[in-house]
C-alpha cells in the first residue's frame, strides 16, 4: 500500500513521475492504480490522495506541454485517474491550476520562512532565505517552471495569487529597517522593497524561461547585495553577500 | 486616450494617402490587442477580439498580420522602440550621468503613463506570448542594462558592484510600473520618478548622494525642457 502513504500533498508533487502501469480501456486509470475490487479505504481518504494525484499530474503534463498545451487528458493519464474524478475535483484546468500553484507557493514560502527564522541577524537570515528559495527552485526545476514562468501564461485566472505572493515577500525585506539609522531610513521610499523583490523575482523568472536554471545558484550573491544595499550601504551589503 | 486611436474613420471614399491609413489602421489593431490583453489576458485574446475591438475587417487584419502572434511582437517591438526614442531623445544630449538616468526615466515613465494598455501588455504578458516575444523584451531590456551601466564609470564602488544589478534595477523598475498598471493607477506613474531615480541611483552613488540628487529638482525632470 505504498501509493496511500504519501503524508502531505508535497511528498506527492516531490515524487518521481509514476507511469500507470496498466492502460486497458475497460479500466479506467484509477483502477489500474488502486487495488481492484473492495479495498476498505475511507472514501474520504481515497478522494484526498486522488485530488493530490491530480495536482502532481498537472505539474507534470505542464513541465512537459507547458500551461496552454496542456490538456485535461494529459492531466488525468499522469495522475492515473479518470476524466470523471478530474471534474469530481475541479471545474476545469485553470482551476487545478491555481491549486498546484498554491500548493507549490506555499511549500517555497515554508521553506524561506524556515531558513529566515534560523538566523539571529538580519542581514544573514536575508541570506539564508534567499539560499532557500534557489536552492528550491534549482531542486524542482518542474515546480520553478510552473510558479514562476506558467503561472504568467496562465495570465488572470492565477495573476491575483501571484502578485499576491510576491507582495507576500515584502515583510522579508522590511524588516531590515528596523534599527536603521535616520539617514538610511530616509533613503528608504513606500516603493524600496517592492522594487527590491520585482528586480529579484525578474532575474530569477527571466532564467527559469531561458532554461538556464542552473545558473541560479551563482547569483545567490549578487541577490544577496542587491536585496541589502539599500540598508547597509554598498560595501556593508558585499561583505555579507561575499562571506 | 488609446481608445480614441481605435475609432474607425469615416466610410466611404475618403481622399487620404493610402500610407496613412495602413499605419492608422495597424495602429487601431495594434491597440486593439493590448486593451484585450490587459483585460483578459494575452492567452485568452482571440484574433476575433481584437478585430471587433479595432473596428476593422476580419481582412484587413489579415492583411497587416500574419497571426495574433505576429500581431503581438509587432506590437511589443513597436512600443519598446517608440519608449527607447522617447529616452534618448530625452536623455541623450546629457552628459551628467545621474541627470542621464533622471531624465531617461522620466520620458519612459511618461510614455508608460501615456501608452498604459500597450505598457501593461508588453511588460507582463511577454512570458506568455512565448520565446519570441521573450527575446525581444529581453533585447529592450539589455538596452535599458547599458545605460544603466554607464554609471559604474562614475560609482566609487564601480569595480565591485555585482554583475546582475543592473538587470535586477530594471526589473524593480519594471515591476513597480506594472503593479501600478495593475491597480489602474496609470496617472500616477509620472509621482514616482524621485522614487525610482534614488532606488536605481542608490547601488552606484550611495544613498545619500542618491536621495540628494532624486529630491533636488522637487520632482520635476529635466528630461521637459529637451522633450
Amino acid at each position: 500500500m505504498e501509493l496511500y502513504s504519501f503524508g502531505s500533498v508535497w511528498s506527492v508533487l516531490l515524487r518521481d513521475p509514476v507511469k500507470p502501469s496498466v492502460e486497458s480501456p475497460e479500466y479506467p486509470p484509477e483502477l489500474a492504480r488502486l487495488p481492484p475490487g473492495r479495498h476498505g479505504l475511507p472514501r474520504e481518504f481515497v478522494s484526498r490522495n486522488q485530488r493530490e494525484r491530480l495536482i502532481a499530474g498537472l505539474a507534470e503534463a505542464v513541465a512537459e506541454n507547458g500551461y496552454s498545451g496542456t490538456t485535461i487528458a494529459h492531466i488525468t493519464r499522469h495522475a492515473a485517474v479518470s476524466r470523471r474524478t478530474f471534474y469530481e475535483h475541479f471545474n476545469s484546468k485553470d482551476e487545478c491550476f491555481v491549486a498546484a500553484y498554491d500548493t507549490v507557493m506555499t511549500e517555497l514560502n515554508r521553506r524561506v520562512g524556515e531558513a529566515f527564522e534560523q538566523e539571529e541577524e538580519w542581514p544573514q537570515a536575508m541570506r539564508a532565505g534567499l539560499e532557500a528559495m534557489l536552492e528550491f527552485l534549482i531542486s524542482e526545476p518542474h515546480l520553478a517552471r510552473l510558479s514562476m514562468v506558467e503561472a504568467l501564461v496562465a495570465g488572470p485566472v492565477v495573476i491575483e495569487r501571484y502578485d499576491a505572493a510576491i507582495q507576500s515577500l515584502l515583510p522579508y525585506f522590511e524588516a531590515g529597517r528596523k534599527g536603521r539609522s535616520a539617514d538610511v531610513l530616509a533613503g528608504l521610499s513606500s516603493t524600496t522593497e517592492e522594487a527590491l523583490v520585482g528586480g529579484i523575482v525578474s532575474l530569477i523568472s527571466r532564467r527559469i524561461f531561458a532554461d538556464r536554471t542552473e545558473e541560479l545558484e551563482a547569483l545567490l550573491p549578487d541577490l544577496v547585495e542587491f536585496a541589502l544595499t539599500p540598508y547597509l550601504g554598498s560595501t556593508e551589503a558585499a561583505k555579507v553577500a561575499r562571506a | 486616450m488609446t481608445s480614441n486611436s481605435t475609432r474607425r474613420p469615416l466610410p466611404g471614399r475618403h481622399s487620404l494617402p493610402r500610407d496613412f491609413i495602413v499605419r492608422h489602421q495597424r495602429e487601431r489593431i495594434v491597440n486593439g490587442l493590448a486593451l484585450e490583453a490587459s483585460e483578459k489576458g494575452y492567452r485568452a485574446v482571440t484574433v476575433a477580439d481584437v478585430v471587433r475591438r479595432a473596428g476593422i475587417a476580419r481582412n484587413t487584419f489579415y492583411e497587416n498580420f500574419s497571426s495574433k502572434e505576429d500581431c503581438f511582437l509587432q506590437a511589443q517591438r513597436y512600443a519598446m522602440s517608440a519608449a527607447l526614442e522617447e529616452v534618448v531623445a530625452a536623455a541623450g544630449g546629457i552628459d551628467d550621468w545621474p541627470r542621464r538616468v533622471e531624465a531617461g526615466l522620466a520620458a519612459f515613465l511618461a510614455y508608460v503613463a501615456r501608452e498604459s494598455a500597450l505598457a501593461r501588455t508588453c511588460m507582463v504578458e511577454a512570458l506568455a506570448a512565448g520565446p519570441a516575444a521573450m527575446r525581444s523584451y529581453e533585447e529592450s531590456l539589455q538596452s535599458f542594462v547599458s545605460l544603466f551601466r554607464l554609471g559604474r564609470d562614475v560609482s566609487p564602488y564601480g569595480g565591485e558592484l555585482p554583475e546582475a544589478l543592473e538587470e535586477a534595477l530594471i526589473g524593480g523598475v519594471f515591476w513597480i510600473l506594472y503593479q501600478r498598471l495593475s491597480l489602474a493607477e496609470a496617472e500616477r506613474i509620472e509621482e514616482l520618478l524621485p522614487e525610482l531615480v534614488e532606488f536605481t541611483l542608490t547601488p552606484y552613488l550611495g544613498a545619500r548622494a542618491a536621495r540628494e540628487l532624486a529630491r533636488s529638482k522637487d520632482g520635476v525632470p529635466r528630461g521637459k525642457e529637451v522633450v
